[in-house]
């Protein structure tokens, strides 16, 4: 489990800058390509004027040349290297911009696409070919954080099915024995049998409490919105957070893991509501918004401090939004106290 | 139900050795502990004959068919179908038991499905032995004790059903029988059943 959410972990961290390879300024240790090519152009073109000269016109060679004689061939001379220039400058450039743009391409949104990538040039080709290896890593990418991701709720539900089937009934079993002997207790061990009874009842509430949380009961069946409601149900019941909700009324209906993680980001938004904002109070909001489907989870509690840092379950939230091209911003809601949670799910894939 | 009177079987026999005035339960528990542990409770209970327990619903009904029960104590998850499958099955027979839900998950959720199912009671398997004998008494004595469903929650499960499967669910919910349900919604007997099924199937989790 540690090492598949460490994996997670790595492949999207929470903050996206991490991820950017640094501007390096100092790192660039070659004479520029386009400063090679003018050079080189710029020395053939002054060897060719002085050798035409000295072909074309020796008898002026031992003379003084004239000054308006020196200044035409150093002044076309300094036209052809410009010309020169301009035109290597066009065909570096795209290549100078690409560079720019492979170093800030952002790992954990691999939406962006180098401009103008267009076949007409070997600059051009190379952006198209720069763009399509982006679309083939952010697949990859989708692809192997969807599996760990899968691997993760079959490992829990595996968990939650052994905690029910196994530990869960077992419990029930030894607290159906102890019914038996308290009845048939003597009067002065009831009250240490009665203890006893308490403690496995205890147990038996913590185990389905884990169970529960583990498990997304009933999602595939009663859809979203309902298990939305009985999710909001269970922490008003278990843990004493009034969570206040409305779902709208003919919502779309979602991909299986679209609705997962929506889930997963309600059931962790209002975890972290019942633990860390010191709110009695929470709403959960199920919305359509413009081509999308918005999730909100706010609380009236103490906010978010300034240098908040995420943790496990806020990098889980974002890792599981970034797997269905969902857009996760969470911090202090704009009006009164207390923090928000926003999930914004389109629901069309733009791409693909 | 003639042609079962002239077999009896030997839970038939055993059923005739108890006392009349015991409750007749039969146990459904696909968990052998929890089996045995109820059998060992309810024979504490001198008002208790365990007719049979059994680990699948489908076994369940048919120990029930061939010998009427009182009170048939199931859980919900028995690894196939349900205890709530069971709860629909046992009370379209002759002599209906009442139905205990013994389950883990006793939320609101399965209350509102229980509705549906007519069942008599839930409880939960966190419970001690002496109050689930108090329910099986309560609901024997033909008393219901369901679960109230959080208004809230009621009404995300009736956005679930269509229009007169809502119907429907209101009136059981009010506690009127599905026969009289029936006759208030204009609704012939076997489209009722049909819809219970289909209401059923939307308000369960996945079963096992």
């Amino acid at each position: 489990m540690t090492t598949l959410t460490e994996r997670a972990a790595a492949l999207a961290a929470a903050d996206g800058h991490d991820r950017r390879r640094p501007e390096a300024p100092g790192r660039r240790r070659y004479v520029p390509l386009l400063h090679r090519v003018a050079g080189i152009n710029a020395a053939l073109v002054v060897v060719a004027v002085t050798v035409t000269i000295l072909v074309l016109a020796p008898g002026k060679v031992s003379a003084l040349a004239l000054d308006e004689e020196v200044a035409v061939v150093l002044g076309a001379v300094a036209l052809v290297v410009l010309a020169n220039l301009y035109l290597l400058r066009r065909i570096v450039g795209p290549l100078q911009a690409l560079t720019r743009f492979a170093r800030a391409v952002d790992l954990d949104r691999l939406r962006d696409r180098m401009p103008g990538a267009q076949p007409t040039s070997e600059a051009g080709e190379l952006a198209l070919t720069f763009n399509e290896m982006l679309s083939r890593l952010e697949s990859e990418r989708r692809a192997s954080t969807a599996r760990v991701l899968r691997a993760q709720e079959d490992e829990r539900l595996r968990i939650a099915q052994e905690l029910h089937d196994q530990v869960g009934q077992d419990l029930t079993a030894v607290l159906l024995g102890l019914s038996r002997v308290a009845s048939q207790a003597p009067d002065e061990l009831r009250g240490d049998v009665g203890s006893v009874q308490d403690a496995v009842r205890g147990s038996l509430e913590e185990v389905r409490r884990i169970a529960l949380e583990l498990r997304p009961e009933a999602l595939d069946d009663l859809g979203l919105a309902n298990s939305l409601a009985v999710l909001a149900e269970r922490f008003s019941h278990q843990l004493g957070l009034e969570v206040d909700f409305t779902i709208a009324p003919d919502l779309p209906s979602l991909p299986g893991e679209t609705e997962l993680v929506t889930y997963r980001v309600a059931q962790e938004a209002l975890t972290n509501v019942a633990r860390h904002s010191a709110s009695t109070r929470a709403t959960l909001r199920l919305e359509r918004g413009d081509g999308s489907l918005i999730l909100t989870v706010r609380d009236y509690g103490l906010g978010m401090p300034r240098d908040t840092v995420a943790g496990a379950g806020i990098r889980g939230m974002r890792e599981r939004a970034a797997l269905v091209g969902a857009r996760l911003e969470l911090g202090n809601a704009l009006s009164g106290s207390g923090c928000e949670v926003r999930l914004e799910v389109p629901l069309f894939e733009e791409r693909g | 139900m003639t042609t079962v009177a002239t077999k009896p079987s030997a839970t038939q026999l055993e059923a005739r050795e108890a006392p009349p005035e015991r409750t007749r339960v039969l146990v459904v528990d696909d968990h052998p502990a929890i089996r045995a542990g109820l059998r060992e409770l309810l024979a504490d209970g001198a008002d208790f004959h365990v007719v049979a327990a059994v680990s699948t619903a489908e076994s369940g009904l048919a120990v029930a068919e061939r010998d009427p029960v009182d009170v048939a104590v199931a859980d919900y998850q028995l690894g196939g179908r349900t205890g709530l499958w069971l709860s629909r099955k046992l009370k379209r027979l002759p002599q209906p038991p009442a139905v205990l839900i013994y389950s883990a998950y006793a939320d609101g959720l399965l209350a509102a499905a229980a509705v549906v199912a007519e069942a008599d009671a839930i409880v939960s398997k966190g419970r001690l032995g002496a109050d689930l004998c108090e329910a099986i008494r309560s609901v024997a004595s033909g008393r219901r004790q369901l679960p109230l469903l959080p208004p809230r929650l009621g009404e995300s499960v009736r956005c679930r059903l269509d229009p007169e499967q809502q119907a429907i669910f209101g009136l059981l919910l009010a506690g009127i029988a599905p026969a009289e349900a029936a006759a208030t919604l204009g609704l012939s007997r076997p489209r009722l059943e049909a819809q219970l099924w289909e209401m059923l199937r939307r308000l369960e989790g996945p079963p096992g």
